[in-house]
């Protein structure tokens, strides 16, 4: 992965509309960011659309990270997922049929859980410390949310659970994360 | 819109975060998303909480198609060339656009200074993407060397809290941005430049500010976001 510092200065020389820069900055940044849209679009064609789009949004809107005061990465990850996501959630597309079997098997593939998959990072292992209070399926619907970009009814024909059990578990589950993690020491 | 109940900011912005903020409620959150740093920074607060979930993904490469198309379309919005200095042609047609600000300001220059000027003003009209004029920064193109700038913010300038505006020479060439110190957001000030940059500062080719930490670039060269820039021109 690229060093989150040699990425910030790609960006800072993006801003000043250095395209070498941005080449750069999609050598170092495409194969993580794809990934992250092929995990949520689960097609080929789709997820190299989204990051096409991604990537021309990064580029005339990088003058605006700054403000944004998170990491680049963060940044660049949270334009690929809202894209991925808003593609999903396009009213003529469903991820139904075929596609949501080879969910119901990518995500059991998954096994012990998305979580699992976690970094070494100390930002990772703190989210993994806190995710380990939680309940089980409060973990799992958040990571399978996250990760997969399933919404709270697929998470509720996955679980096999009523929708307004899968809400709860997502919302009472984000909210001893947050406290967890609020807690932790830095 | 506002939403008044911290809780369930709290709440919106994490499922916003997480992706199952579905539908209207998420397009007006959005919307509100735009007009509300605060809940912009509950949001960026779970996005960095929830990416480490993303360390363990590893990483596929698109085909050489994806970065093909992306090229193209930002040839399109933007300029030719690989550098900053080649996007000059860019800032060219920006100062252009922007003339009419040139010409109001020679206006206030000479009425506004006595008229003992035994050399030309040198102008940057420093302007957004979409070429506002935001910024004028003007001095006396003494060959001996230029002591202090004039800057005259336009507008209600806001700055975010904890961050700096830093003003920058760029040199022309392939050379790095110098700093010139840091601006306020009132609307006249004077920077006075150190000697070495006082001569320098005649050989620019263009002006650019950006957002930096508070105290400024702790590494010497821009870090944050350029929000105007614009070239050095000769009255």
């Amino acid at each position: 992965m690229a060093d989150p510092d040699s990425v910030a200065e790609l960006m800072a020389r993006c801003a000043l509309r250095d395209e070498r820069a941005f080449a750069q900055l999609y050598r170092h940044t495409a194969g993580k960011l794809f990934a992250v849209a092929l995990r949520i679009l689960r097609r080929q064609d789709w997820a190299e659309e989204v990051l096409q789009e991604s990537f021309v949004n990064i580029w005339n809107h990088v003058n605006e990270y700054a403000a944004q005061k998170s990491a680049p990465m963060t940044w660049m990850t949270a334009i690929v997922r809202n894209r991925a996501l808003d593609w999903l959630r396009r009213p003529n597309v469903e991820r139904g049929g075929e596609d949501y079997d080879l969910l119901v098997e990518a995500v059991a593939d998954d096994a012990p859980g998305p979580e699992a998959q976690l970094g070494s990072s100390r930002e990772a292992k703190a989210l993994a410390k806190c995710l380990e209070q939680l309940s089980g399926d409060q973990r799992q619907s958040i990571a399978l949310a996250y990760v997969h970009g399933l919404s709270h009814a697929e998470l509720a024909v996955h679980m096999r659970e009523p929708l307004g059990t899968v809400k709860t578990w997502i919302r009472r589950g984000l909210e001893k994360l947050r406290g967890c993690l609020q807690g932790a020491p830095v | 819109m506002k939403y008044p109940n911290d809780d369930l900011r709290e709440a919106l912005a994490a499922e916003y975060a997480l992706g199952t903020l579905q539908g209207r409620a998420r397009r007006r959150f959005e919307r509100s998303l735009k007009e509300e740093p605060a809940l912009r920074r509950l949001v960026v607060a779970w996005q960095e909480r929830l990416t480490p979930l993303n360390e363990g993904i590893a990483p596929v490469q698109p085909p050489a198609r994806v970065w093909r198309s992306i090229e193209q379309r930002i040839r399109k919005t933007s300029r030719r060339g690989a550098s900053i200095w080649d996007s000059l042609g860019f800032w060219r047609t920006a100062s252009f656009v922007a003339s009419a600000a040139v010409v109001l300001l020679a206006v206030i220059l000479t009425t506004g200074t006595p008229t003992s000027k035994p050399h030309d003003t040198m102008v940057a009209v420093l302007s957004d993407e979409q070429s506002n004029p935001a910024i004028t920064v003007s001095w006396q193109a003494d060959p001996r060397g230029a002591e202090r700038l004039r800057v005259r913010v336009m507008g209600h300038a806001e700055m975010a809290p904890d961050t700096a505006w830093e003003l920058w020479m760029l040199p022309g060439g392939d050379q790095k941005p110098i700093s010139l110190g840091l601006i306020t957001t009132h609307e006249n000030q004077t920077v006075v430049l150190p000697r070495p940059l006082a001569v320098k500062i005649n050989q620019a080719s263009g002006l650019a500010m950006s957002v930096e930490p508070k105290g400024g670039s702790p590494t010497g060269v821009p870090t944050g976001p350029i929000l105007y820039k614009g070239l050095c021109t000769m009255m």
